[in-house]
């Protein structure tokens, strides 16, 4: 402890620095220090199962055709990247503000002149942040591996004693099948419906009072997301669920209105299967998740403004 | 007049008991003033509304009724917050952040960066002792030094108000005399302190002024002298007194003044807090 205290400041900081609405730089600031804490809980580390996965999953199909093995290498990625986003999402953001409410450390943020709104946009950036450079590891991993699998083919093509026209149709199928645009389309949607759960368990976390039941509702939400297109389908073939009906007005659409339909997310299925999909099929969804994301955001302040801490 | 650092008015709060028809006053018309420059003991036992009005002062927890004011500006509103710095009861920082990672965040929070930022970091680990483990995390921070990062957060952007709730809760006496002295030193540079302790020694060696809460009701509030001196007795304390001078005073209160007992005659005591630094201070090292 020094001996000496030096004297203030002739201006103090608190007046040099004039308050804002809504800042930017404190959004960043609570954004950068949540990506900050969830990197050094070493969340990553499930970065290295999808590393064996795409490793494990190359070398299992390698006696199929390379049509065939590209097809299982980019069903196994592309889903494996799906499952961990989402689950990355809902596990890293339920912790987020029950964590800082039991450890009082929310009580020294929101004391320094920070609104809540800015708090709750600069935790989920953070979580943003953290499944950006999840995917795009992810992307590059698969990218690597790809380009492996084609080296490898490419090489037995070329040595295998073919004409020359046979080698280079081979090779224009090889590379066709391997390289396919439309797979950064997917990879953008997996990315908006991580976000969209990312949201919805930040959301459901600012008026649960446990981790434990903000990871059950959200996971819960995943599958009524993933069943309530089904389920409006098969009403509305069967006429249960006729419009204004009590079905309707009393369940579905108060479900509707709470869960997303991650239904719309399944065209990313349809992208890896080699399918042609409309670029405004996919704006359409990202837009989709996009709202939600808003929407689950806008709500979650509505319930934490009011929140007594 | 001058605006007062804190203004509370009839504050009431009332918690609602879920499942319960029944509500919880956890405060009931509340008044109070704290000047500016002064530091404010606010007392109580467990459960006496003390971290309740805390709350509201700091805009954590809107009042039921009535109403909270920093230097003249409703604590509810987030702009209020520029003046003050807050250290809560056992506090938990981001345990994964060094003490300048620590500083600096709550520095962003506050609108500071570059150069400001950074001299405000080091002027402030060096306030509070902590230079030497500025790249630690705080994850390895003892007790003692995480109230002493907590102190120097609540002051990163200079307020003019600081709140502490337990300051020197669970650190060990010489730490607690730091932080005493810390806060000695804020009201040397004229800032108000609201502080919260069950540590009364440590309340009345440092506080202006107190307030005596018992079931969220005010029930004694002044300046400490007022409150705790004993109207009708007078203490003189003498230096290499002799038995015989002290015998010949015996005698001549009760010869000429027939209207003045003699209460106790015995040695002033140094306090234990007092008596442990001077043992210890030669031998601790400090974290």
């Amino acid at each position: 402890m020094p001996a000496a205290v030096e004297s203030p400041s002739a201006t103090p900081l608190a007046r040099k620095v004039k308050h804002r609405f809504f800042s930017p730089a404190r959004v960043w600031a609570l954004a950068t220090n949540t990506l900050t804490e969830l990197v050094r809980l070493k969340v990553f580390y499930f970065l290295l199962i999808f590393a064996l996965l795409q490793i494990g999953s190359s070398l299992l199909f390698v006696r199929f055709t390379f049509q065939g093995q590209f097809q299982m290498l980019k069903d196994t990625s592309l889903g494996a990247m799906s499952i961990f986003t989402s689950m990355l999402a809902i596990l890293a953001t339920a912790n987020l503000l029950p964590k800082d409410v039991e450890d009082r450390t929310l009580y020294t943020i929101l004391a320094k002149p920070v609104p809540r709104f800015e708090y709750l946009t600069g935790k989920l950036l953070g979580v943003f942040l953290l499944l950006l450079i999840s995917i795009l590891v992810m992307g590059a991993m698969f990218a690597v591996v790809l380009w492996w699998r084609v080296h490898v083919v490419a090489g037995e093509i070329l040595s295998g004693g073919e004409p020359p026209d046979a080698v280079n149709q081979n090779l224009s199928e090889l590379y066709a099948s391997a390289y396919d645009p439309a797979l950064w389309a997917g990879g953008l949607i997996i990315y908006t419906k991580a976000a969209l759960l990312a949201s919805l368990t930040l959301f459901v976390s600012t008026f649960a009072t446990s981790s434990i039941f903000t990871i059950s509702v959200s996971v819960a939400g995943v599958f009524i997301g993933q069943l309530l297109g089904t389920a409006r389908d098969y009403w509305q073939t069967t006429g249960t669920l006729a419009p204004n009906s009590l079905l309707d007005v009393a369940f579905f659409k108060p479900v509707v209105l709470i869960f997303p339909d991650l239904q719309a997310f399944n065209l990313v299925e349809e992208i890896i299967a080699g399918a042609h999909v409309a670029p405004w099929l996919v704006a359409k969804t990202i837009g989709l998740g996009v709202t939600y994301v808003l929407v689950y955001l806008f709500a979650g302040y509505f319930m934490f403004a009011k929140r007594e801490i | 007049m001058t605006t007062p650092a804190i203004a509370i008015r009839n504050l009431t709060k009332v918690f609602p008991i879920p499942f319960k028809r029944e509500r919880l006053v956890a405060v009931r018309d509340l008044s109070l003033e704290v000047a500016p420059g002064q530091v404010y003991g606010l007392l109580g036992p467990n459960g006496s509304g003390k971290s309740t009005t805390m709350k509201i002062v700091l805009g954590l927890v809107p009042p039921t009724a009535g109403s909270t004011e920093i230097f003249g500006r409703d604590s509810q509103e987030v702009d209020s917050h520029e003046e003050v710095g807050f250290l809560p009861e056992n506090p938990y920082f981001y345990k994964y952040l060094t003490g300048a990672e620590t500083l600096r965040f709550y520095g962003k929070l506050c609108g500071l960066s570059g150069s400001t930022l950074r001299d405000k970091t080091d002027e402030l680990l060096k306030l509070v002792g902590l230079e030497h483990a500025r790249d630690r995390r705080l994850g390895g921070y003892s007790k003692g030094m995480l109230q002493r990062i907590g102190l120097a957060q609540a002051l990163v952007q200079e307020p003019r108000l600081l709140v502490l709730d337990e300051p020197t809760a669970g650190v060990d006496p010489q730490g607690s005399a730091e932080i005493r002295d810390l806060i000695v030193s804020f009201k040397e540079r004229g800032m108000t302190v609201l502080l919260c302790s069950h540590l009364l020694g440590q309340v009345q060696e440092i506080c202006d002024r107190i307030g005596i809460l018992a079931h969220g009701v005010l029930v004694r509030e002044g300046r400490l002298e007022d409150l705790i001196s004993i109207e009708d007795q007078t203490e003189i304390i003498f230096r290499d007194a002799s038995p015989e001078l002290l015998a010949e005073i015996q005698a001549l209160v009760a010869r000429s003044y027939p209207k003045t007992s003699l209460v106790e005659t015995r040695k002033p005591r140094t306090t234990l807090e007092r008596y442990f630094l001077d043992v210890t201070s030669g031998s601790a090292s400090r974290d």
